[in-house]
């Protein structure tokens, strides 16, 4: 059941070229550093430890010294469909609390961790383990003034809530506000961008609205290069990724091998 | 009803069922649940505005430009946020992970010293007691002055960690030089290699760098380009460049090296070659280059000397580069050296030499370690072959930056007889005659230390063989840490000196690693120091005034940012500039010979500007050939090294006859029997691992193949894992000849069969519970040759054994 009229104004959407990523993780701490996530002394424990933007490493599988390595930054992908053709992405149908939704004019899965009762039924719908469970209170013990770098556009978040990546929310309302002031409807494309987006010594991620055809984003999603992960799932994420490597576009669903269509590789365009 | 154990019990289970058809269970669990949610350690940040301000970053030598937004509240303003900035020509796109996170080491208490200390408990148990500046300072100078009574200046020894031409380690050096200690150990790295290279080949003790966004064929020769090499903010700038699909101008990268790293995946291509045969397949590159005339005929016959076979002044026929290039450097013997196909030499010789603008570049790893002599003059060689030295896209040898220098110190008669001692270290002497410092050298000659004084650098961590070094540091009577941060040598120091931690002091950025053109960078206090630190400058003047006499009358100034402004008037004198176009980058303007705009007019407004934006910069002409030399050219021949002749077999260099003097191949690894693998280090650039500690923001990156709980892993082939019966993280002992130590294996096919990789930047035993005791330190156990040249340890390949744990 399609809703046309419930299509969202804006359809903000992020970009990320793995042929540019170095895979240094300036992101992921940016996205900590600006969301207030804490740190805890063993972040080895990757069932429990929060990263809304996480790094992944993937290799080519090939023996040496035909190995290749590439790395896939994810966020939280802002499905927009849950898979069976609803308009909502497979955690906000789940979600008895109301916790999660889809903003109707940004496109935007919010997460309000106020409202989470931690029952954690959206981390085990979201096929990109995007969202991350709170198992104790941040992390900011007495004494040791860590609290002195938290930014008070973001709440810090208490155990038993599940979190995960917002778009950076904050700096759409603050760009809002912003142009409000200034008497203007829309905003600017290098106006609001996530935090990441901006962090990235590579310039590898581009953020921007998928609805709008003179933003980069939207001219980016339609080269060749372009792919989301897990397609065949139909959440419809507004995260895309670009590569010029047949490998790694592979690696990103389970593709017939006659599926994907060749890309011309960056190395021969010189 | 009478009360018997039945109606109890009936009483206790009706009540039960009963009360749970009341709101009151309920409620009271909603209201324990909030209550508990508000419990007080779960922050609430302060409101205020923001705003932002603009600086650079020095936590490396990198130099990048950030901007840190702060919020102004009611208990004063703090910074929540570093940001990348947009209008700084290193870094136009934005900041490495370490930068982005280290608001947590100026925030993390249990990271720093709080104050002046002095040792409470037992040495390395981190028990310190409050004192006062007056005291801690006072106390110092009567340590000096009571050894410069006794005649013994020299066994004051300071490790300074700053860069090189840093104010501040011109005053650390002035200050050990005044009282009278010939020990000043700076902690060197590849750009020491670097000036070593360009003194023996160019005739300067200048760092090279390179004109990499203007060049179209990049040959890497293990340098980690994407992993935190040269300035990383410049370098992942370019290669975003590089690497933008649509952009038609692309330069072909080459990376040599023999794992399957970020940077060789992502290279264009990658050549897995034998670790630490880099030499040799440069010259192998040579010989074809030579071989097959593709050389520049016109760089190599008027701007280069020994190139031919040539009569010397006492009528010796020597040999020229060329035929030793061609007698010894065959494909064939090259191939069988580097384990490189000699189809694939041949062709990328003809790729390289018939490039436009081609550089080859060279420092393993970060470069943060330095690097083989030879080595290194192979590839500047390979450079001048295709006539890239000094030329737009190729590699520069340039003069340091402008700053004015400062006069030469006052000495009593006490320093004269101290400084005509040898140093501790043998550098400079005739075992080492090039080099500056040979900072793990001290670890020998820790009996003759009385007092070890040690600045912005962590020796127990970051130098090789720690072990040896620890035990050293038992002996020595005093040391005193000048680190803002509780690292691992703060831990066995006497007394503490705490500097400033960065965003909280003036500090310059000189010259970032590898920039092809000139920049001075100047932070400032973006907030106020928020602990009882002082910044480590002003101590020293201090320091000295309290010492008195010549050494007093050393330091005139009253204040570090004096002595900066003092120097910064030399580049005035020079020109440049101190406004920055964004929509121009500055390698641009190389490329079109343009002149930044000057952006100021007085040196007073100069000043006011580079205080603000924390910039000068100069687009210098480059096209010299002019070099300071002996023949006054470029020499492949280093007369030099052949004025040193009768003393290199004694300092370890095997090769003999002319070859002894130019750019050739040796092997340079330790073999020992029973240790039959090769322990190779790494750096990553999401681990700091130098001086600064990590963030620990940081270990949200790494991932759980890399770091699990206590453990750190080494990468290990699948085909070495087989024939150990080694299974994916199971826990192993890496034992060399210096030591054991305890890791885990990743089994992977990114590396070679016979090598065990190991990242360096784990196994801190100072800090907190966030980098303490996490992972190994490949320094414990590093053991090597020392570079027959430089005098500084191998480090990149030590013979290791595993055994299951």
């Amino acid at each position: 059941m399609k809703h046309e009229h419930n299509k969202p104004l804006h359809r903000y959407g992020m970009v990320i070229d793995l042929d540019k990523c170095t895979g240094c993780g300036t992101c992921v701490v940016a996205c900590a550093s600006e969301n207030n996530v804490s740190v805890r002394p063993d972040e080895s424990d990757k069932k429990r430890f929060i990263s809304w933007m996480q790094l992944y490493m993937i290799t080519n599988g090939k023996e040496y010294p035909y190995t290749e390595v590439c790395y896939i930054p994810r966020p939280c992908m802002h499905c927009e469909e849950d898979g069976h053709g609803n308009p909502h992405p497979p955690c906000v149908s789940v979600c008895v609390a109301t916790a999660t939704r889809v903003d109707i004019n940004t496109g935007i899965v919010s997460q309000i961790p106020t409202r989470c009762i931690g029952c954690r039924y959206c981390q085990a719908a979201c096929p990109y383990h995007a969202r991350y469970f709170n198992w104790w209170d941040a992390y900011f013990p007495k004494g040791k003034g860590l609290e002195r770098y938290l930014s008070p556009e973001v709440s810090v978040r208490m155990r038993g809530v599940v979190e995960k990546c917002t778009f950076c929310h904050h700096r759409y309302m603050r760009a809002k506000r912003k142009a409000e002031a200034e008497g203007r409807r829309e905003l600017k494309e290098e106006e609001y961008i996530t935090a990441c987006t901006e962090a990235c010594p590579a310039g590898a991620i581009t953020f921007g609205d998928l609805n709008n055809p003179k933003h980069k984003v939207s001219q980016l999603i339609k080269s060749d290069r372009a792919f989301r992960l897990l397609e065949r799932l139909n959440t419809k994420p507004k995260v895309y990724y670009l590569s010029s490597k047949e490998w790694v576009r592979r690696m990103a669903d389970n593709y017939l091998p006659e599926e994907l269509k060749p890309v011309k590789p960056l190395a021969l365009r010189r | 009803m009478k009360l018997n154990r039945r109606n109890f019990i009936l009483s206790l289970a009706g009540g039960l069922i009963g009360i749970n058809f009341t709101p009151l269970p309920w409620k009271l669990m909603d209201d324990i649940s909030i209550w508990t949610q508000n419990w007080p350690w779960v922050p609430v940040p302060e409101r205020g505005r923001f705003h932002y301000e603009k600086t650079v970053c020095t936590l490396c030598p990198g130099g990048c430009g950030i901007k840190v937004r702060k919020v102004d509240g009611i208990s004063g303003n703090r910074a929540v946020k570093i940001e990348g900035r947009t209008d700084y020509p290193v870094n136009p796109l934005g900041i490495c992970p370490v930068g982005m996170g280290s608001l947590q080491l100026l925030y993390d208490e249990s990271l720093r010293f709080t104050g002046p200390m002095k040792r409470g408990g037992m040495r390395g148990s981190g028990e310190f007691v409050n004192i006062s500046w007056k005291e801690g300072i006072s106390l110092l100078a009567k340590k000096i002055n009571e050894l410069r009574a006794k005649g013994k200046p020299e066994s004051i020894v300071a490790i300074d960690g700053n860069r090189k031409g840093s104010t501040c380690s011109l005053l650390i050096e002035r200050l050990i030089k005044a009282i009278g200690s010939p020990n000043y150990v700076r902690i060197s790295n590849m750009e020491d290699t670097y000036e070593i290279a360009c003194k023996l080949m160019a005739g300067k003790s200048s760092p090279v760098s390179f004109d990499l966004e203007n060049s179209d064929y990049i040959l890497s020769f293990g340098c980690a380009l994407i992993d935190g090499w040269g300035s990383p903010g410049r370098i992942i700038n370019a290669w975003s460049m590089w690497h933008d699909y649509n952009s038609k101008e692309k330069p072909k990268i080459v990376q040599i090296e023999p794992k399957a790293s970020d940077t060789a995946s992502k290279a264009a291509e990658w050549v897995a070659i034998r670790p630490g045969t880099e030499a040799a397949f440069a010259l192998g590159i040579a010989h074809v280059i030579v071989k097959q005339g593709l050389y520049n005929k016109r760089f190599v016959e008027n701007c280069c000397f020994g190139f031919k076979d040539w009569v010397g002044s006492d009528g010796q026929i020597h040999t020229g580069f060329k035929n030793i290039l061609l007698k010894r450097y065959s494909p064939d013997r090259v191939s069988s050296i580097t384990g490189v196909p000699k189809e694939k030499i041949i062709s990328l010789a003809k790729e390289f030499a018939k490039a436009k603008r081609p550089v080859a570049i060279f420092g393993k790893d970060k470069g943060e370690l330095p690097g083989s002599i030879f080595e290194y003059m192979a590839i500047m060689a390979l450079n001048a072959l295709v006539g890239s030295i000094n030329r737009i896209g190729g590699l520069l040898i340039q003069d340091g930056l402008p700053l004015k220098d400062l006069d030469d110190p006052v000495l009593d008669s006490i320093s004269r007889r101290g400084l005509r001692k040898d140093r501790l270290d043998d550098a400079g002497t005739e075992k080492a005659p090039f080099t500056h410092s040979i900072a793990e050298a001290i670890s020998e000659k820790a009996e003759e230390i009385e007092l070890l004084m040690i600045f912005s650098s962590n020796p127990l961590y970051t130098l090789p063989n720690t072990k040896a070094l620890r035990k050293a540091f038992g002996k020595i009577p005093f040391i005193v840490t000048f680190s803002p941060f509780l690292d691992d040598s703060a831990m066995m120091a006497d007394l503490a000196l705490p500097d400033h931690v960065y965003l909280e002091k003036i500090d310059e950025v000189i010259w970032p690693t590898g920039l092809q053109y000139p920049l001075y960078g100047l932070s400032k206090p973006v907030i106020s120091p928020i602990y009882n630190t002082k910044h480590t400058g002003d101590v020293v003047i201090q320091i000295a005034k309290k010492i008195g006499g010549s050494v007093a009358k050393s330091f005139p100034w009253s204040s570090f940012e004096d002595v900066v402004k003092y120097r910064v008037r030399g580049l005035y004198e020079a020109g440049g500039s101190v406004k920055y176009n964004a929509d121009k980058p500055v390698w641009e303007m190389i490329r079109k010979r343009e002149k930044p705009e000057k952006g100021y007019s007085s040196f007073s407004d100069m000043w006011k500007k580079i205080k603000e934006n924390g910039l000068w910069f100069d687009v210098p002409d480059y096209n010299k050939c002019s070099f300071s030399t002996p023949s006054g050219k470029f020499e492949f021949f280093s007369h030099v090294l052949f004025y040193h002749k009768n003393k290199l077999k004694a300092m370890g260099v095997t090769a003999r006859n002319d070859e002894a003097f130019m750019p050739h191949y040796e092997s340079q690894e330790l073999k020992v029997s029973g240790y039959e693998l090769k322990m190779i280090p790494y750096g990553m650039i999401n681990l700091s691992s130098g001086w600064m500690p990590s963030p620990p923001f940081v270990y949200k990156t790494i991932f759980d193949n890399q770091l699990l709980k206590e453990d750190s892993f080494v990468d290990i082939n699948p085909k070495l894992a087989k024939s150990l019966k080694l299974k994916q993280a199971d826990r192993v002992i890496l034992s060399s000849p210096a030591g054991n130590i305890k890791v885990r294996v990743n089994i992977t096919e990114t590396v070679p069969p016979d090598c065990v990789y190991i990242p360096m930047g784990f196994g801190h035993t100072g800090y907190d519970e966030f980098i303490r005791g996490k992972g190994a330190n490949p320094n414990e156990i590093i053991l090597g040759r020392r570079d027959p040249v430089s005098g500084h340890k191998v480090w990149w390949s030590t013979p290791v054994k595993i055994v299951k744990l």
